[in-house]
């Protein structure tokens, strides 16, 4: 039964989108806001909760995750509302983009309730898929090669992904049978493998796969080109809600892997997001437009979200995760007014808003900007304090507290050129180029106050006790 | 028999790697699909396991006809350039693949003595794997390139009979699907380039 609620909304989706008329567009708007609906109520279920049998199983983590996911895409099918007023873009390719939508929330739903692995990659590659379209919807040659690109890479990443969940299925099969799939079996009886050398090893293949998909090293200008070539609500999607199936996912595996063997995943894991936060601070240092900006700096995040998860803060890495869910297609969303007079006029693009909508909008795009460099009351700066203590308090119970210290030293280091950057690129459009007039339509400056209402809620105390209990 | 077949399955990868023209490679991709539908039915029976059968036949259908003969209709229909030379001269692929086998098994060495069923097979699965990337990255058009990913699949379906003994039957038909589902998105992206055009 609530599988059919959560499915219903997609399914009703895809149908319309067959539909030529013009009124389908609003009919598939409000489908796409109903998909909230039952989410809120599996939310609020007492977990955990079987969906279906033992492949879908509801629990906190998973719906804190799925919630997130369900507002962006209320923001996101808001900027899709006035994105003809912004671009050029046909009623087909907007239907279009409609049924890939929909098939891209079956996928979705599938992958973060997935109690299975299989189940989870089922759903992962069918949210991959459906998402090669969407880049396509923008006529661009740009995006044709992007879509390509996105679709041969992504196959790759996906492939590794597979690779690394048949080692760790062949791993714990001699004791659990074909049952080795279950992610809360596995956990269960993470200390009995047989084989753990493989089961890390499929880890291992794992991650690289998803880090791919996030764009973390070596493919740090991969999803970054591919945003910058994509319609904004569909970067918006790809930073929101594509990268949360991603994440919940590694959050799965590590839980395994952490009790297999900690130091290995620990150390291959810092090593990995030190790396690719080193790399993508300089990319950001020369980023020249907002997309490529926004889309460097979600790489940079998710990385830190990674690292204080593997850290021992899981709390950190999960009001991280939410505020950059929030905050990042909040960002691209607002990139389809700041790019109005022109692709990479940074210069003046804060300037030139008339009216109460106008002055909300660059306040509140302003106080997004801000929020992302962890100024406070940002909930990312509460979500790094938190999470450089846990790495901190990691080390003090083994002998690399020296090359711990030295290790977030470097990070600040890192995260200071980022801040940097920010503070400048906020200045230039603030207080320099000309000021020409740009309009603000309602239906994305409520996506904004949408988002911003989210980022204060994730500051009540009972949401960060509820984050608090989630592991 | 599997020794066998599955020496076919590499063979037929080998030799799509120096295949210049586009037919022809859509025929290597079908020989190495069936020759990894008539491994799992090997084993399959061999074990006594009905999931395993019936997944080979799945494959002998949608991968040894069905697929190459919708990319042969969509090549026809979208006029795709039949001339796929590799961008590696053959001299080097001559080199290199013998290389990616070998350091493949050594590579797969710590593996293969943990896994107590067909292990050296996963060694050979592991390699299919390399090729099939390095038969994406050797060509510049995007057919091959499909072929490429198609042919990883394959290796990952190889990997998974291998060392596993078959996945369960849900995860098979559920990575089918998937297969289906990127065939019509390829065909979506080849019908708007046209479109666009």
């Amino acid at each position: 039964m609530m599988l059919s609620l959560l499915l219903l909304p997609a399914l009703i989706m895809f149908g319309v989108s067959f539909i030529k008329n013009n009124k389908a567009k609003y009919i598939l708007a409000f489908t796409s806001l109903v998909i909230l609906l039952p989410i809120v109520k599996l939310f609020l279920l007492s977990k955990p909760y079987n969906i279906l049998g033992t492949y879908l199983v509801a629990d906190k983590l998973d719906t804190y995750v799925l919630l997130v996911s369900s507002i962006v895409g209320i923001g996101v099918t808001l900027a899709l509302l006035t994105l003809d007023k912004h671009v050029k873009v046909s009623a087909n390719s907007y239907r279009r983009f409609y049924r890939f939508f929909a098939i891209f929330w079956v996928g979705l739903i599938f992958s973060i309730l997935s109690n299975h692995m299989g189940v989870y990659w089922i759903g992962l590659e069918l949210a991959t898929l459906s998402t090669v379209y969407m880049i396509k919807t923008n006529h661009t040659l740009a995006s044709h090669k992007e879509a390509w690109n996105y679709m041969i890479v992504g196959a790759i990443a996906i492939s590794l992904v597979l690779f690394g969940i048949i080692l760790m299925y062949a791993s714990a099969k001699p004791i659990l049978g074909e049952e080795a799939m279950q992610f809360d079996l596995l956990l269960a009886h993470a200390k009995d493998i047989p084989s753990p050398f493989l089961f890390e090893m499929g880890f291992a293949i794992t991650t690289i796969g998803m880090f791919v998909k996030m764009g973390f090293f070596p493919m740090n200008l991969w999803l970054a080109n591919i945003e910058r070539a994509s319609f904004y609500p569909v970067a918006a999607l790809f930073s929101g809600i594509l990268e949360s199936a991603v994440i919940v996912g590694f959050f799965r595996f590590s839980q395994i892997a952490m009790k297999v063997n900690y130091d290995h995943l620990f150390i291959f894991i810092f090593i990995y997001t030190i790396l690719t936060i080193f790399i993508v601070s300089f990319l950001i240092y020369r980023a020249k437009d907002f997309m490529r900006l926004f889309s460097l700096s979600g790489v940079e995040h998710m990385a830190l979200v990674v690292m204080f998860w593997v850290s021992g803060a899981p709390f950190a890495a999960l009001l991280h995760f939410g505020a950059h869910a929030f905050l990042k297609p909040a960002l691209f969303i607002s990139t389809g007014v700041l790019e109005s007079t022109g692709k990479y006029k940074i210069a003046g693009a804060l300037r030139g808003y008339k009216g109460k909508k106008g002055t909300l909008f660059w306040f509140l795009v302003s106080l997004f900007l801000l929020a992302i460099i962890s100024l406070p009351p940002s909930p990312m700066f509460f979500s790094e304090l938190y999470g450089f203590g846990a790495m901190i308090a990691t080390a003090k119970e083994s002998d690399h507290m020296l090359a711990m210290i030295g290790a977030i030293l470097f990070l600040l280091i890192l995260l200071s050129i980022i801040f940097y950057r920010f503070v400048a690129i906020y200045q230039t459009m603030k207080y320099e180029g000309e000021e020409e007039e740009k309009t603000v339509y309602s239906s994305e400056l409520f996506a904004l106050v949408i988002f911003a209402i989210s980022l204060v809620i994730l500051l009540l105390p009972q949401t960060l006790e509820f984050l608090h209990s989630v592991i | 028999m599997v020794d066998f077949l599955i020496g076919l399955f590499l063979a037929s990868l080998i030799v799509a790697l120096f295949t210049t023209r586009l037919y022809r490679l859509l025929l290597w991709y079908s020989l190495n699909s069936l020759t990894l539908g008539l491994l799992a039915l090997s084993i399959g029976r061999d074990i006594d396991d009905n999931a395993m059968i019936i997944t080979g036949v799945i494959t002998i259908i949608i991968k040894a006809i069905g697929i190459p003969y919708i990319l042969k209709n969509l090549s026809q229909k979208f006029n795709f350039v039949r001339q796929i030379t590799p961008e590696i001269k053959v001299q080097y692929a001559i080199m290199l693949i013998p290389a990616i086998l070998v350091f493949t098994f050594y590579l797969s060495e710590p593996i293969v003595h943990m896994i107590h069923t067909n292990a050296n097979y996963v060694a050979i699965s592991i390699s299919s794997l390399f090729l099939s990337l390095l038969l994406m990255m050797e060509h510049k058009h995007v057919a091959p390139k499909i072929i490429g990913f198609l042919s990883m699949e394959n290796s990952l379906f190889l990997l998974g009979v291998t060392a596993t003994n078959g996945m369960p039957m849900l995860v098979e038909l559920g990575i089918f699907f998937d297969l289906l589902m990127a065939i019509v998105v390829i065909n979506l992206l080849f019908h708007k380039e046209e479109i666009s055009l």
